[in-house]
């Protein structure tokens, strides 16, 4: 008797957590702003931060960045204790999954307030965070998936660079061309490709949309990858694998997963947050256009964004801060950092972002929009996700056959679509 | 069993003064999250709203849960391997350790060194050492004449993971069998030694009835480590978006609470993992009742 | 003269057992100092002793913690160590003298329930600790890393109690004819008995206290000069590891273990020696 007295009480001071409350601070605020990223991401935000202090003396905004996976059991924590962040880092997948248990404010309001603020914006990138009653987070950069090639291990193997009217065969018929056993030992010294295959935004994606499939139905109940140009997508990529010009999942996990950066891949499709990593590695490389398929061509767009705590105490002083750094003042710090594209086109479009590092041609990313398709976002997203991208490692290891497993998978993965409706 | 000093007079105060900070860990810490994951297994909870009552939903879903089935599978199959290994393998050593010959304490530092570092910082050579092109285990083998490994593929996985996480705590084994083993007293092999006993009728008939309460006490800790291992498991099979191919118990409860938003499916997860440490716990204690030898 | 062949071939054998035993637990020890002494270029050479040897990749790591963060985030995580383990020692020790040696009603009951803690794995123990925390307002200072310290632990006060279990009775009667008090027995008697188990103890906690990740991680902010060593360098791991750079990983992974050998070796002589040599004197 007593001990079920005790887990009532256990359970009502866990619902009063969720619910509590603190006193607001009188004339000057203090926001938290929670975040994933590099260490050299925080060094840039505490720029940031500082511009934004000398605007807003009355403001303080502590920062706080961890990396990916402890970003998250962190925010989790914080949130289920009653104490969330003013102002957190979301990724546009993951959106629907905050948003529709209620964990965000509506920023609609705040935004009606600022006539004219969304009007800078591309707009694939804001998709994402709309909503049926409003915006509930906005975007503050965005990526394009693009062809990225090393320039001496072209030149050396004579293949001449990628263009923007490759097919997925030519890519094929070039990564064999660039994949070397330089000593003879039977062990490849030169991959002609390197991509991920467990995230869809790097390659399968793309591949899928070229050869005329589709990822999820638009009401999210369905999962498509298996269905129309979809499986002639994934022949592609298993035979990118089985022709051993694209290093196995387990293998490049042995190379750090970017062979493209240790310098052992000729080609890859990432988005412009590998290019830091890529000039600090001192690789000479350039960028085209995904190649195109049947279907024509296509690439991914995905954007990471801002959100505002639904119980946020200080949720003006969080939109001002929001505010400023979407600014051209804002983003154009953030250009500095080679991260990411700036969502506003005037920056964009400015030196501050096309001339960053001056050769590299950026163009490249800003033209993909046109044939871009957002990355989708539903609810049940990472579970998803983990279902279809790490299940098919088996299979890219050569453990596993393709098709069963793949067929294995989707029905897998339109569970956790059913259990999240 | 029936042991005991009886407390005299004000003594019974000393006693309790003594529980104290035992006793409030228990109230504020650990019982209070026993209770707390107990309640909230009956409980939906996205940790973002307020828990709505689920019944006994979470736990018939356990039975439907592809994933975690595997999942617990997985654990008892890892424990399987692991607990007799971490007691044989430290045991053995142990006996072997407490001999007097030259270097012991050189040899008793290596053994015990994995032991007293980061399963973090450790998980990342033993990446390096499975390599499957680059790794000098698979360079070893290939010295050898034999087909090098894919060490961390899916199917090879589970004795790879084993066979790191018995390396890390066959040191722990050691010290405690080394501190069971002294404390046998010396005489009881001089009195067989005469009688003519040899070194392997002296390990069966004295070391081993007498180390029983070391070897009550590391199986049972070994199989509480190996039922929530974790970290080694995490640092050489996670995949990209955080699934695993080696996914255990607690691998599952983890996912489902902190990236899943099912903190009920979490929790109720936990409590069935946490009843089947308490039926070995069970075992092992009446095990205890009947067959360790203490002084 | 038999006798003492048998028992030749016996140390022989035992010998090769324990060498190959030994070479197998310490190269990965090796290979991670060797890694981190070699130029990014030669991270995948099988050789074990690097040509040339350098010392960069360490230079590297602490340029990527500015401001004397490394001696911060040493700092911290050896604070919290120790605390654990004077915290951890005391209040396991007094616990397991009482569940070994005292009789009182409601002992096995008690012992059970904290056993039966151990079942809970500490994933989940996270999110309702964190809410009690909260309560007592103690969220982003040390408290909640410090304070269950000090309240016991179904670990140390089971290892303890296990070896106390072992300390001949007959001690405490004598002691008891000659007039100490439960305490004195406890503290006099038991507590120098059972340096060894002490010692192991210590490390233990120290041990599990310096590689905690998940508690630093959610009460502290992720701030160079407040967090621990262990979060500061998994803040850096995962850039290093997606960018290849193994050699500074080798690095960075050698030295967040480097305090715990010391440790160790300091430890190591009332521990390992103490456990061969005094063991219990009878």
């Amino acid at each position: 008797m007593k001990s079920k007295l005790f887990v009532l009480l256990v359970i009502a001071s866990l619902m009063l957590a969720a619910c509590g409350s603190k006193p607001a601070a009188q004339g000057s605020v203090e926001i938290t702003f929670t975040m994933w990223g590099a260490p050299e991401e925080l060094t840039v935000w505490q720029a940031v931060v500082d511009d934004f202090h000398k605007a807003n003396p009355n403001i303080t905004v502590k920062v706080d960045v961890s990396d990916w996976d402890s970003y998250w059991t962190k925010l989790n924590t914080l949130i289920a204790g009653g104490t969330p962040p003013d102002v957190f880092a979301m990724d546009a997948p993951l959106f629907l999954d905050w948003q529709s248990r209620g964990a965000l404010l509506n920023l609609q309001p705040y935004i009606d307030a600022n006539p004219g603020f969304l009007d800078g914006f591309y707009p694939q990138t804001l998709t994402a965070y709309k909503t049926a009653d409003g915006y509930y987070g906005m975007p503050r950069d965005f990526q394009t998936i693009v062809l990225f090639y090393n320039k001496d291990m072209f030149d050396a193997a004579g293949v001449s660079y990628p263009t923007g009217d490759w097919t997925y065969d030519d890519l094929l018929a070039a990564a064999k061309k660039l994949t070397i056993d330089k000593d003879k030992d039977g062990k490849i010294d030169q991959y002609g490709i390197w991509s991920d295959t467990w995230d869809m935004e790097l390659l399968w994606s793309e591949a899928i949309w070229s050869y005329g499939g589709d990822i999820i139905s638009s009401d999210h109940t369905k999962t498509l990858i298996g269905e129309g140009g979809a499986r002639d997508a994934w022949k592609f990529i298993d035979s990118l694998y089985k022709e051993g010009v694209m290093p196995t999942p387990t293998t490049s996990g042995e190379f750090g997963f970017d062979l493209f950066q240790s310098n052992m891949a000729a080609m890859t499709s990432i988005g412009h947050w590998a290019v830091p990593g890529y000039v600090g590695a001192k690789i000479n490389f350039d960028v085209a256009p995904m190649p195109k398929g049947p279907a024509g061509q296509a690439t991914s767009v995905n954007s990471a964004g801002f959100v505002i705590s639904k119980d946020s105490k200080n949720a003006d002083a969080a939109f001002e801060f929001i505010k400023f750094a979407l600014s051209e003042a804002g983003q154009k710090r953030l250009a500095e950092l080679g991260f990411a594209i700036p969502v506003l086109k005037s920056v964009a479009e400015s030196d501050a972002y096309l001339k960053q590092l001056g050769t590299l041609n950026q163009q490249v990313f800003l033209d993909s929009i046109a044939f871009a398709r957002t990355k989708p976002v539903f609810k049940g997203y990472e579970e998803w996700a983990g279902i279809v991208g790490d299940g098919l490692i088996p299979v890219f290891d050569g453990e596993a056959e393709l098709n069963a497993t793949l067929d294995e998978l989707i029905a897998a993965a339109d569970k956790v679509l059913a259990a999240n409706k | 069993m029936d042991y005991g000093l009886k407390p005299l007079g004000r003594e019974k105060l000393w006693l309790w003064l003594m529980l104290v900070p035992t006793i409030i860990g228990l109230a504020f810490g650990t019982i209070g999250s026993l209770l707390a994951t107990l309640g909230l297994s009956f409980f939906d909870w996205d940790l973002i709203n307020p828990p709505t009552w689920a019944g006994t939903e979470n736990y018939a879903a356990l039975f439907e849960n592809k994933n975690y089935i595997e999942a617990f599978m997985n654990t008892l199959k890892f424990s399987a391997l692991y607990v007799p290994g971490v007691v044989i393998i430290s045991l053995l050593l142990a006996v072997l350790l407490n001999r007097k010959i030259r270097g012991v304490g050189i040899f008793r530092t290596i053994y015990f060194l994995p032991t007293v570092t980061s399963a973090v910082a450790t998980a990342l050579v033993w990446n390096m050492i499975y390599g499957k092109e680059t790794g000098i285990l698979n360079f070893m083998l290939e010295t050898l004449g034999f087909a090098p490994i894919c060490w961390l593929c899916t199917n090879n996985a589970m004795m790879s993971v084993v066979i790191v996480n018995i390396w890390g705590a066959i040191g722990e084994g050691m010290i405690i069998f080394l501190a069971g083993l002294t404390a046998i007293p010396r005489d009881y092999y001089e009195a067989s030694s005469l009688d003519g006993a040899n070194d392997f009728q002296q390990f069966f008939r004295i070391t081993l009835p007498l180390v029983t309460p070391s070897i009550f006490f590391q199986t049972l800790m070994s199989a509480i480590n190996a039922f929530q291992a974790y970290d080694y498991i995490y640092m050489l099979t996670r995949r990209g978006q955080g699934d695993s191919s080696v996914p255990v118990a607690v691998y599952s409860i983890y996912r489902n609470a902190f990236h899943f938003f099912r903190m009920g499916d979490a929790s109720a997860q936990a409590i069935q993992l946490a009843l089947l440490v308490a039926v070995f716990m069970a075992i092992m204690f009446w095990w205890e009742r009947n067959y360790v030898v203490y002084e | 003269m038999s006798r003492s062949f048998y028992k030749t071939i016996l140390d022989i054998t035992a010998y090769a057992f324990l060498m190959i035993g030994a070479l197998t637990m310490i190269i990965p020890f090796i290979w991670m100092i060797s890694v981190s002494l070699r130029l990014p270029a030669e991270q995948f050479s099988r050789s074990i002793i690097p040509s040339p040897i350098t010392f960069q990749n360490y230079f590297d790591l602490f340029e990527d913690l500015p401001n004397n963060a490394f001696l911060y985030l040493t700092y911290n995580s050896f604070k919290l160590s120790i605390l654990a383990v004077v915290g951890q020692v005391l209040t396991c020790a007094m616990a397991a003298f009482v569940f070994a040696i005292v009789k009182f009603k409601g002992r096995d009951f008690l012992f059970a329930l904290l056993v039966a803690t151990l079942m809970i794995p500490p994933q989940v123990s996270l999110i309702p600790n964190f809410i009690i925390f909260k309560y007592l307002g103690l969220i982003g200072t040390q408290w909640p890393l410090i304070l269950p310290a000090f309240w016991g632990g179904a670990f140390g006060t089971f290892l303890l109690r296990q070896y106390f279990l072992t300390i001949p009775r007959d001690l405490v009667d004598a002691a008891r004819m000659d007039g100490a008090s439960l305490f004195d027995i406890f503290w006099r008697v038991y507590m120098p008995l059972a340096k060894p188990a002490v010692a192991a103890l210590s490390i233990f906690v120290f041990k599990d206290a310096w590689n905690d990740l998940l508690h630093p991680l959610v009460y502290l902010p992720t701030d160079m000069q407040k967090t621990t060593l262990t979060v500061g360098l998994a803040f850096f791991q995962q850039q290093l590891q997606a960018g290849g750079k193994f050699t500074v990983l080798m690095a960075g992974a050698f030295l967040s273990i480097v305090p715990l050998l010391i440790i160790f070796f300091i430890a190591q002589k009332q521990f390992i020696e103490g456990i061969a040599l005094s063991g219990v004197k009878r």
